[in-house]
């Protein structure tokens, strides 16, 4: 923990608290201390600071022990954490070990998780795309869910704003279902991106568009990097071990150590929020309740503002385990709807082929993003048996044949003599998932964890709107490939849980009527509005785009009318 | 004969002046500390024998020079689970008896040739069950062949001196080369 003398309460109080320290509470944490509030920012685990906690970041492949892979035991150990791509040797201390916060699956759930400061920002796929107004009038016009209380124009200026400090490379495509923002250069298709981008158009009439997959990636050194000390990417392609140029954006790298140079910040560690303190007679939040992760202790801090940053699932459970008498349901719950309606990408389907035209060429380098195919089932209009759709990445690789049948010297002559195969080219289906009531996460009253919290039941499935889309991409992206000349065109379907999307939403849902949504346009508690949740619990619906994004976005936004309203 | 042979035979007919305090009388000691699996010297050796028929050396160093068997006893302790090993620690245990019982000899003791040829026809499975071994043991026998050739070839190519010797690794690439033009006088690097 800070330095806090915690046994005064003055020493405790704050202007503003913030719940988390991963992408949506770091940037809370920066633009209150930026503004001039004295913040405290309560992160449940461990603290990771830039470059020098990353221990694995500078190793070369031959240095780990298993040259990457987790072990057996560890496997064994952690049937969830071990599904996750980024569960290796090399980044596996910065994921959640299923043993030490466990939760209930009423339904098959891969919940991974980031305990940690930057929390799993650390971690993620960087993808950075914005939604535009055919996803927030999605819920309206296709009858789902409940309206969004905001349009594209409420967060447009909002995403320019995160955009220009995070460092986002991407090109202006000019897609209207995409909207272009504040980019850094774009990171180049290869020859067979290229390629294929050309006949999506050509094939489609300029309906479905193949762009550079926009990332928050710094392409090009700006003032604004230098001084966050952050600088250009050098296509290593390691970013989840922690980048020591601090070319992607993390909380660790940007919003926290900028945050902490105001000397307005104050950040601790190992502190786990039990609830939010809601007092009866003032009529709202005072505060939080904090147990100590090590000694178990249990300390109170207080603020006029409080900023839930959790991460989707966890900040569902603090709202719900925050009882009073006046909502003795969870903060804010007076519908009853907290914890309903969430959902999450669906990423089942892959589809892969082979295409033989390029035979002079490769790459070099490893480039952190691929590309990106928009939305472009159902934008415009109604046109299928589905609601809504689905984007789809799109990479391209040449293939390397290095045989491996002989022994002896000739096997040794085969190893050392590759040779370039056809290219491989991929995609992987990302698809919306309609919120529903019966999609949800409790508390098991039953069932607590170390430190007395009741552990999180999740209930949530796929429906027959995602194997209908699951279809539709294949059929889809078999068509557009056949048309590109692509093949050897295998599909799969690996009929994964939800959750390894680690795009979990909802559950503290936005809206415009405080009868069926827990937040209002300004992500307040309709019922409590000095908090706010800004994370990925106040998604109405899904989208199709990587959520990171859009919850920056509403963060800072969130936070301005905070500041803005305390100052009335 | 071997020297611990040599040694117990010495004390025969020294009349036993040596006290043999354990089996364990070589000064010989298994030179890799391992997490689950027990292993012997003549164990370690024999692996490390394999792996060097599977990657020989040349003018690029081979699976001896570059310690692959490290690796691989590495790997069989922390990546097979307990089923996989065991039947892998058999394999090892069954397959001098097999191979002295096809070749005449131990395998250390046979030419690099015929340490090919017993190897090939392990891995293609053209060796029948007769009285020396059994079913099991050729199932296991083969399957340790193949886990030792797998990782031999992973760990191989993961070696340092492939990764910057043959086929540079690059930490820090510092571009992406989106489509360059294959110089096909070069040699293609899988790390490139």
């Amino acid at each position: 923990m800070a330095n806090i003398n915690i046994d005064s309460k003055k020493q405790r109080t704050f202007d503003a608290i913030v719940i988390g320290s991963g992408i949506s509470g770091g940037w809370a944490a920066k633009e209150f201390s930026e503004k001039g509030l004295k913040t405290l920012v309560i992160e449940r685990g461990r603290d990771v600071k830039h470059n020098i906690d990353y221990p694995t970041t500078n190793m070369f492949p031959w240095e780990f022990k298993h040259r990457g892979r987790i072990t057996e035991d560890i496997k064994k150990e952690n049937p969830i954490a071990s599904k996750s791509y980024i569960f290796k040797e090399d980044a596996a201390h910065f994921v959640v070990k299923d043993k030490e916060h466990p939760y209930v699956q009423e339904k098959a759930f891969d919940w991974i998780r980031g305990y940690q400061t930057g929390g799993r920002s650390l971690i993620w796929a960087r993808q950075t795309q914005r939604l535009s107004d055919y996803d927030f009038e999605g819920p309206l016009r296709d009858g789902f869910a409940v309206d969004w209380p905001i349009r594209y124009k409420d967060l447009a200026p909002w995403y320019s704003y995160v955009e220009k400090f995070v460092g986002i490379a991407g090109d202006l495509d000019g897609i209207p279902e995409l909207p272009d923002g504040e980019f850094l250069p774009g990171m180049k298709l290869n020859c067979i991106e290229e390629y294929f981008k050309g006949e999506v158009a050509r094939n489609y009439k300029n309906t479905r568009h193949v762009i550079s997959g926009r990332c928050a990636h710094i392409t090009k050194n700006r003032d604004i990097f230098i001084k966050q000390g952050r600088s250009r990417c050098q296509y290593r392609n390691l970013c989840e071990r922690g980048c020591p140029f601090g070319s992607y954006f993390s909380s660790n790298s940007s919003t926290i150590p900028w945050a902490m140079k105001t000397g307005n910040l104050t950040l601790i560690n190992n502190s786990i929020v039990h609830s939010v303190i809601y007092d009866d007679q003032k009529e709202k939040a005072t505060g939080v309740l904090v147990i100590d992760a090590k000694t178990k202790e249990t300390v109170e801090y207080f603020a006029p503002i409080i900023f839930v940053n959790a991460g989707s699932f966890n900040s569902n459970i603090i709202l719900l385990n925050s009882k009073s008498d006046r909502f003795p349901n969870g903060l804010g719950n007076d519908n009853g709807l907290l914890g309903k309606y969430v959902a999450f990408h669906n990423y089942r389907a892959k589809i892969s082929a082979e295409y033989d035209g390029f035979p002079d060429n490769f790459t070099t380098g490893r480039k952190p993003t691929s590309g990106y195919i928009p939305r472009f089932r159902n934008v415009f209009k109604q046109e299928t048996n589905f609601l809504r759709g689905y984007a789809a990445g799109f990479s391209a690789k040449r293939k390397i044949i290095q045989k491996s049948d002989g022994i002896g010297q000739e096997l040794k002559e085969q190893l050392l003599n590759p040779t370039f195969g056809n290219w491989r080219v991929g995609s992987h289906m990302m698809g919306e998932t309609i919120p529903k009531e019966k999609s949800q996460i409790s508390l098991d009253e039953n069932k607590v964890d170390e430190w007395g919290i009741p552990l999180l039941k999740v209930d949530l499935d796929y429906d027959e709107n995602d194997e209908k889309m699951i279809k539709d991409f294949f059929e889809q992206f078999t068509e557009m490939y056949e048309k590109a000349g692509f093949t050897k065109i295998r599909t799969h379907d690996n009929k994964q849980a939800p959750g390894l999307d680690i795009h979990e939403m909802g559950g503290v849902r936005m809206g415009k009527d405080p009868k069926t949504s827990l937040l209002n346009k300004w992500n307040q508690l309709h019922a409590c509005k000095n908090v706010y949740v800004t994370d990925g619990a106040c998604m109405t619906s899904t989208s199709t785009q990587n959520p990171s994004l859009t919850y920056m976005a509403l963060t800072a936004r969130a936070c301005d009318h905070a500041v803005k309203n305390s100052k009335k | 004969m071997n020297r611990r042979k040599a040694l117990i035979n010495l004390s025969l007919i020294t009349g036993g002046i040596f006290l043999l305090p354990s089996c364990n009388f070589s000064d010989e000691k298994v030179t890799i500390i391992l997490n689950k699996l027990q292993i012997t010297v003549e164990e370690e050796k024999l692996l490390r024998e394999i792996v060097a028929t599977i990657i020989p050396e040349g003018e690029i160093p081979g699976g001896r020079s570059l310690e692959v068997h490290n690796f691989v006893w590495v790997m069989i302790d922390d990546m097979l689970n307990d089923k996989k090993q065991k039947s892998f620690m058999n394999g090892l245990k069954m397959f001098d008896p097999v191979v002295k019982e096809q070749m005449k000899n131990s395998f250390m003791d046979l030419s690099e040739n015929e340490r090919l040829s017993i190897l090939k026809d392990l891995l293609n499975g053209s060796i029948k069950e007769d009285k020396s071994a059994n079913k099991k043991d050729l199932k296991d026998i083969r399957g340790l062949v193949r886990a030792v050739k797998y990782y031999t070839v992973w760990g191989y190519m993961q070696s340092e001196y492939i990764m910057t010797e043959i086929m540079p690794y690059q930490l820090v690439p510092g571009t992406y080369g989106s489509c360059e033009t294959i110089e096909t006088n070069k040699r293609v690097n899988i790390n490139g």
